[in-house]
């Protein structure tokens, strides 16, 4: 029985009192090798790759962001010097085209190129056109961790349609929610469960089969394929069940209950956190994390800006010095964030090296320059040393959005793609 | 890429144009059904380089016209079809008089502007295809009517589970269990797709969710037993935890409330089996009967309900009763088998459901089971009966409520911001007293049966001291009630509400473009198309130079002939309502600010105050200028697209997606009966449930 939930509950409503996450420092996750469980529970196994997909909404102002240099002698801009000690774990890459935003297409610039952006497919109209480059990757993988990926999100506010408010994408118009509530995360990764309860738990899942097996038949081809969905996310409860991590939850402490749900700066913190405990204890190898919204309009006190929101702020005098000023604050709280991730990430041992040495992490936002709706020229950050990828450096490459897909999945992490990716032409040379 | 793409698709036309120029007129004249010409390959692309679908769509800005592009995904056959339906807009006798050539050439006036520029070979491969059609025989043009229709009746109809919402499922489980604790409130939110929360298409079931679902049920059936049955959800006495006849009991009268039928012999073995093993492993009879709940609401039978029999999926024939023959006749043996009278009794339940998910927002109660379980829900005429008791009964606000919420987006008058130097007054409170009197005005014309159209004429409003105080009208001595407005109030209706005027505002300014795109869109039911790629919106802030009122900087709009095409619907529509600012205060001038240099080179602000031209037109609508806000009111409440478009949005709402061309008759019928009605909501209600499209699911 999850014994989480009820707690916080309890208390959301209360006092908006400091708050500590209590989560214990990483060593005591490990055993005395100081190698993580995921990697003794297989010591035979070479440590796997992770893929992770960070997303920020909205564009970015280019001069604060793109480094002017291009190589490894380049000097960090206003928005990335939260990157400092990280620098030779990221590639700054600009240049990147999202070419499918530019389809004629019901929707405006943000969803068209959000939906692009994730998956190379033009917006349908109510979602994105195609499966994920996490998804994607999710698949190719396959593999027996006992998520098959993670969504997660921080940030809410959003015009709340489909296309602004999901990052992940299993295919067409099938879009993967993120869990935003960091309690409802640790039940999901941490929360403490015993022998009875997985006995009772998949005897109902039993008979929820069943019943899906009964309706199947009778049912025209688009249900039968929503009802497959059904039977397939059964599958994965089952698949989460049947695997319950039996040591290292232990040592993960629930997080203290948020009473402020829209203390971002915190939420965020715990959510990096608890990915990076599914990550490092083998719960999952693919994890998508949508810090704001596509689109978003999240209020930004911790910055000082009370006016309007995000979205506003990147129309409103968005030329003018003070304009850009504004946004380079915003975006490179955005990039604090990343940063945070990355160092959790790199303070976990796995046999010779780090988390951050076995994984890709790939970080964009849905527009280059925000006021135009800029969507040739992205800049993005890829981090990580999965596959042997470059870092250190800024490269303008000029490719397509579908090109870098292409590169890490078929060169990071090993999967031929049958189909190629969307917009995908040729692989990027100087990526691994 | 795309300058390739281009190339070739001028090739084709000119392709297109040489045969004709070679075999000609005459060619087709004699043969009378072979066109000289592709419309697939070549007419088709030129309409849709010109982007005609932008607004003549089934629910473009153009949708009143004769013009309707099929679905951008449609296939080759449909596309072929709908070439030979546009011989509706070619004139026999003189085939250069074509409406289908005049148009779109602007030769003569089109609201779209010119989309196909006079004398070039586009146009002369349009006159080509006229001429083919001109000779066409009417029998031809009727056929492909027909395949039309039918290409999109197929495509529309075959999705008919709906998974409840987030708002029925915390309704349903109140209901259901008297549990009142909204778990669905921290479900993954619903989306908005097509303007509703509730549409069919992306209605998926991601693992997330199926979590969530499972870890609400998981508590919801601990809680149920928590105390001891004290919902009394076991109608029997158990002797011991291995009462066999109680057990059956519960499953049979619990699982025909959760799946909202009458269980299947299979069904209860299933969850009898589960009850009895878990009943004799802790020797606890309500133990049983908890996993049996918390298994059900997990089932995709109660999550699921289904729009339309299910046993019709493959298209069999409306009527009910050849349903139910047709579903006896394939029926395999075995388990699932079913008698006719069993299909018969399932529609019946389904019909319930579908009537208590659409005018409750829940489940059905007692006695909506006992019109079910008494045939009573057969005909259009036993629907209305049982559509009427349900409608009296106080449920029934909450789901027009939710319509209300999800129609006129009150969640974004509720996240809006506005700047606090200019709009002190403009708090959260306020806000939320916004979206409560044009809930009170609705809600007031529904079940008062009033006109419904007076939502945008009515002189009066709902208000409390808070928004009189706004809206500069003597405050009412309580709170929310009824105010009538003087005679200079300058606002009628709710275009003159707060919880319009204020979310479709900037921060700081109006916008006349989002509040012309807000009347287009949820009243009018035309989608304005999005600006094309590359263009930079932002309308130019003023300046010491060009001190101008926001109507004058917005002339941009109106001078570019690429940004004109469109902003023409909307900008103009907001121009009327210039007089309200973006809290919805009235004004008569506009203050605007700008920086200019100051002592010591310090900018310093400057403000200067700007008459307001007031004048404004709903482009497309006859005798439509206007120039003062009440009008615009009256115009809508007076026009057809409006009065069908408050159809179309309940129809959307109902059935969970948007209309298609097989539809269009139904719409047309439930608005006759609306305006018939003296534009009763509730009667508008009623048509829809008394339409083929709820009797016998999507499909005609």
């Amino acid at each position: 029985m999850p014994l989480t939930r009820r707690r916080f509950l309890r208390n959301m409503s209360m006092t908006s009192a400091a708050i500590r996450v209590g989560l214990p420092p990483l060593a005591a996750m490990f055993n005395m090798n100081g190698t993580a469980y995921a990697a003794t529970a297989k010591t035979a196994q070479a440590i796997p790759s992770r893929f992770l997909f960070w997303f920020n909404g909205n564009g970015i102002p280019e001069r604060y962001w793109i480094p002017r240099a291009f190589g490894t002698d380049y000097e960090l801009t206003p928005c990335l010097a939260p990157l400092e000690s990280l620098k030779n774990d990221i590639h700054v890459i600009s240049g990147i085209d999202n070419p499918n935003a530019r389809v004629t297409a019901p929707g405006n610039t943000h969803h068209k190129s959000m939906s692009a952006l994730v998956s190379g497919t033009p917006y349908t109209g109510r979602g994105a056109g195609g499966a994920s480059i996490d998804q994607v990757i999710a698949g190719a993988m396959g593999g027996e961790s006992r998520f098959r990926s993670l969504q997660v999100g921080v940030c809410q506010e959003s015009h709340g349609e489909n296309i602004h408010r999901n990052l992940s994408w299993a295919g067409y118009d099938r879009a993967l929610p993120p869990e935003m509530i960091p309690q409802n995360l640790f039940d999901r990764l941490f929360g403490v469960r015993d022998q009875s309860w997985v006995g009772r738990k998949k005897s109902v899942l039993d008979a929820v089969r069943e019943d899906l097996g009964d309706l199947q038949p009778s049912l025209g081809q688009a249900d039968r394929h929503r009802l497959d969905e059904h039977l397939t996310s059964v599958r994965e409860l089952e698949r989460a069940i049947a695997s319950l991590p039996s040591d290292y939850g232990k040592n993960v402490k629930e997080p203290e209950d948020v009473a402020d749900l829209t203390d971002y700066p915190r939420i965020a913190k715990i959510q990096s956190d608890l990915v990076v405990h599914a990550m490092a204890s083998g719960q999952t190898r693919v994890a998508s994390y949508m810090l704001t919204k596509c689109q978003s309009l999240v209020r930004l006190p911790w910055l000082g800006y009370t006016r309007l929101r995000h979205h506003d702020y990147t129309h409103t005098n968005a030329e003018s010095p003070e304009g850009q000023r504004t946004m380079r604050d915003i975006c490179r709280w955005h990039v604090e964030e990343f940063a945070y991730l990355l160092a959790k990430m790199k303070s976990v041992q796995e046999g010779d090296g780090t988390l951050l040495d076995h994984s890709c992490v790939v970080f964009a936002h849905e527009h280059a320059e925000a006021n135009p709706h800029k969507d040739n020229g992205l800049a993005l950050i890829v981090a990580g040393h999965a596959g042997g990828l470059k870092t250190g450096m800024h490269s303008k490459m000029r490719h397509t959005i579908g090109d870098l897909y292409l590169t890490i999945a078929e060169e990071v992490f090993k999967l031929p793609l049958e189909k190629g990716f969307p917009t995908a032409e040729k692989k990027i040379s100087g990526i691994v | 890429m795309k300058s390739s793409a281009t190339s070739t698709h001028c090739g084709l036309v000119l392709l297109g144009v040489a045969a004709i120029g070679f075999y000609g007129v005459s060619a087709v004249r004699v043969a009378g059904q072979t066109p000289a010409i592709s419309f697939t390959r070549t007419v088709y692309p030129i309409f849709e380089a010109a982007q005609c679908r932008g607004c003549h769509a089934d629910d473009g800005v153009a949708s009143g016209t004769r013009l309707h592009f099929p679905d951008a995904h449609a296939g080759p056959d449909e596309i072929d079809a709908f070439g030979i339906t546009l011989a509706a807009l070619v004139n026999r006798t003189e085939p250069s008089r074509s409406l289908l050539i005049l148009k779109p050439t602007n030769r003569e006036r089109h609201t779209g502007g010119v989309r196909i520029q006079p004398g070039s070979y586009e146009e002369e491969a349009l006159a080509n295809w006229v001429q083919y059609l001109s000779a066409l025989p009417e029998s031809a043009v009727a056929a492909a009517r027909d395949r039309l229709a039918s290409a999109a009746t197929a495509s529309a109809s075959t999705q008919l589970l709906r998974r409840l919402t987030h708002s029925q499922y915390n309704n349903t489980v109140r209901d259901l269990l008297g549990d009142y604790s909204r778990p669905a409130d921290r479900f993954p939110p619903e989306d908005f797709v097509n303007g509703f929360k509730n549409q069919v298409r992306t209605q998926g079931m991601p693992p997330l969710l199926a979590e969530a679902y499972g870890a609400a049920a998981e508590k919801l059936a601990l809680n149920a037993f928590r105390a001891g049955d004290v919902n009394g959800l076991v109608p029997c006495k158990a002797a011991s935890a291995r009462d066999a006849k109680c057990r059956d009991q519960f499953v049979q009268t619990f699982g025909l409330r959760a799946f909202r039928r009458p269980l299947t012999d299979a069904e209860v073995r299933r969850y009898s089996t589960l009850f009895g093993t878990q009943a004799g492993k802790t020797g606890q009879f309500l133990d049983g009967a908890r996993i049996v709940v918390e298994a059900m609401l997990q089932s995709p039978k109660f999550l699921f309900h289904a729009e339309g029999s299910r046993l019709r999926a493959d298209g069999a024939s409306a009527s009910a009763e050849a349903t139910a023959r047709l579903a006896e006749a394939r029926e395999p043996s075995g388990e699932r088998r079913r008698s006719a009278s069993q299909a018969r009794v399932d529609l019946d339940y389904e019909i319930a459901s579908r009537l208590s998910y659409f005018l409750w927002d829940t489940m059905p109660d007692r006695r909506l089971f006992e019109a079910a379980a008494n045939g009573e829900l057969r005909s259009p005429d036993g629907i209305e009966r049982v559509a009427r008791a349900i409608l009296a009964q106080p449920p029934a606000r909450q789901a027009v409520d939710e319509f209300f919420a999800q129609w006129l987006r009150f969640d974004r008058v509720l996240g809006s911001v506005k700047d606090r130097r200019h709009y002190p007054e403009f708090t959260p409170e306020l806000a939320a007293m916004m979206v409560q009197e044009t809930r009170m005005l609705l809600d007031n014309l529904v079940w008062t049966d009033g006109n419904f159209m007076e939502a945008f004429t009515a002189d009066y409003s709902f208000l409390n001291s808070d928004l009189a105080n706004l809206y500069g009208v003597p405050a009412p001595p309580g709170e929310f009630e009824l105010v009538r407005f003087p005679a200079a109030a300058h606002r009628a209706g709710l275009l003159g509400h707060g919880s319009f005027l204020a979310s479709n505002a900037g921060p700081v300014e109006t916008s006349p473009t989002a509040r012309g795109i807000f009347i287009r869109e949820q009243l009018l039911c035309q989608h304005v198309p999005n600006p094309p790629p590359g263009v930079n919106t932002q309308v130019p802030e003023p300046t010491a130079e060009r001190p101008l009122a926001r109507r004058q900087r917005m002339q941009a709009h109106v001078e570019n002939p690429t940004c004109a095409s469109c902003h023409r619907l909307m900008d103009p529509i907001g121009f009327g309502l210039e007089n309200y600012d973006a809290v919805g205060k009235w004004r008569d001038q506009e203050v605007i600010e700008f920086d200019v240099p100051g002592p010591r080179g310090r900018p310093t602000t400057k403000t200067v105050s700007l008459p307001i031209d007031g004048k404004g037109e709903i482009a497309g609508l006859t005798n439509s200028a206007f120039s003062e806000p009440r009008s615009i009111g009256r115009l809508l409440a007076d026009s057809r697209s409006c009065q069908e478009c408050v159809v179309r949005q309940v129809f959307r709402f109902a059935f969970g997606r948007v209309e298609t061309p097989a539809d269009r008759e139904a719409v047309k019928s439930v608005s006759a009966a609306f305006r018939e009605s003296g534009f009763k909501f509730k009667e508008l209600l009623i048509a829809l449930v008394r339409a083929p499209q709820f009797l016998e699911g999507t499909t005609q």
